[in-house]
């Protein structure tokens, strides 16, 4: 199957690949897999715990090129969102801008569940509610 | 779900214009070629929907259908019943492919009974989260980790004893779990074969996660296979 470009680029130059010590209570880490395949993708937040602002995010993908160029690009994007702001992003956005062909969209969906995971793990570290607003609340 | 065979109506022989089972390459009676099967692959063999096959007797009626299907046997036929006879060989060897390996024949019934599995299904409906198997997960990510450093530490000439060891440790562990995953699909293609409505829908459900679980541990027992062996 040919990658477009920008799968090309993500995936020989992968962007925040790495690990972020899990046991900090700022990190969120959510550890993903996509049954159809058996790829496996880890994605990490470092979150602001006063502005909610996520400051870095690293990632490490044990799959496909789409996999690591849909958890590369997910990195990129999360980075300077807050994380309601980040629970926007779909999988449907990283379709179109890595133009993935219909096999691979699961590989986008493993991304966004990635983001979901690593943002749920977060959010139970810190005893966050559902938004934003109820855990400023709650403070 | 009924089988194809159990309300089919007989079509009439384009030959001799006696009514035949649609699911059969030959007529029965004048043993011309048919228009291929639109059935499933088991119909292709005249089996019933099971996971339990006798692989001895697919092989052979495999090679009766191969041997009748032979481009020399239609070397004076009909343009139409030649393209015939490519179009059956094409399905008879997809459909032998098919059921003769367990995996892959379990994985296609449960798509011909409506399983969510596969590449086709695959992003078109968010994963089920219970499907994945937490656990598992943590499992062959960190064996996962521990490939790349000794894939890392090879590069730079080094050799790891200590990992080395580990990924024997791993391998063992692993090809044990795939031992197991297959036993047990072993006892729901029982559960199958001999179920009713009910049972047969759980022994589904459950095959399905057993595939999903499978999956991962292939692809691990794969790249702990590629680390030890290169
Ligand atoms: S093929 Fe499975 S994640 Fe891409
Ligand atoms: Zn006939």
């Amino acid at each position: 199957m040919a990658y477009s470009d920008k799968v090309v680029d993500h995936y020989s130059n992968p962007r925040n690949v790495g690990t972020l010590d899990k046991s900090t209570t700022e990190v969120g880490t959510g550890l993903v897999g996509a049954p159809e395949c058996g790829d496996v993708m880890r994605l990490q937040i470092k979150v602001n715990p006063e502005t909610q602002v996520i400051e870095d995010a690293k990632f490490k993908t044990f799959g496909c090129g789409s996999a690591i160029a849909s958890s590369s690009l997910a990195t990129e994007w999360v980075k300077g969102k807050t994380v309601e702001e980040a629970l926007t992003i779909k999988n449907t956005d990283i379709v179109k801008e890595l133009a993935l062909p219909p096999v691979k969209i699961h590989c986008s969906v493993l991304a966004e569940d990635a983001i979901r995971a690593a943002i749920g793990d977060w959010k139970k570290k810190n005893g966050v509610a559902e938004t934003a607003e109820a855990a400023v609340a709650a403070k | 779900m009924l089988k194809t065979a159990d309300n089919a109506v007989p079509v009439a022989c384009w030959s001799c214009s006696v009514a035949k089972t649609p699911e059969t390459l030959f007529c029965q009676h004048c043993s011309k070629i048919q228009p291929p099967l639109e059935g499933d692959f088991y119909s292709v063999f005249n089996l019933e929907r099971k996971l339990n096959l006798d692989l001895a007797a697919l092989e052979r009626e495999f090679h009766r259908l191969t041997r009748k299907l032979h481009p020399d046997n239609f070397a004076r036929a009909t343009e139409t019943e030649q393209a015939w006879s490519l179009a059956d060989t094409a399905m008879v060897n997809d459909a032998y492919r098919t059921l003769k390996d367990p995996i892959r024949r379990t994985e296609y019934l449960l798509m011909l009974e409506g399983a969510q599995i596969g590449e086709e299904h695959s992003g078109k409906n968010r994963v089920d989260p219970s499907r994945v198997p937490a656990d598992l997960l943590e499992e062959v990510f960190d064996l996962n980790m521990q490939l790349e450093e000794m894939r890392a530490a090879r590069k730079l000439g080094e050799t790891d004893a200590a990992l080395e060891a580990d990924l024997q440790t791993a391998k063992i562990k692993f090809d044990g779990l795939m031992a197991d995953v297959d036993e047990q699909l072993k006892t729901q293609w029982g559960v199958w074969d001999q179920g009713d409505e009910a049972t047969r829908k759980s022994a589904m459900t459950n095959m399905v996660s057993l595939i999903d679980r499978r999956n991962y541990i292939r692809n691990l027992v794969r790249d702990v296979n590629e680390a030890l062996g290169s």
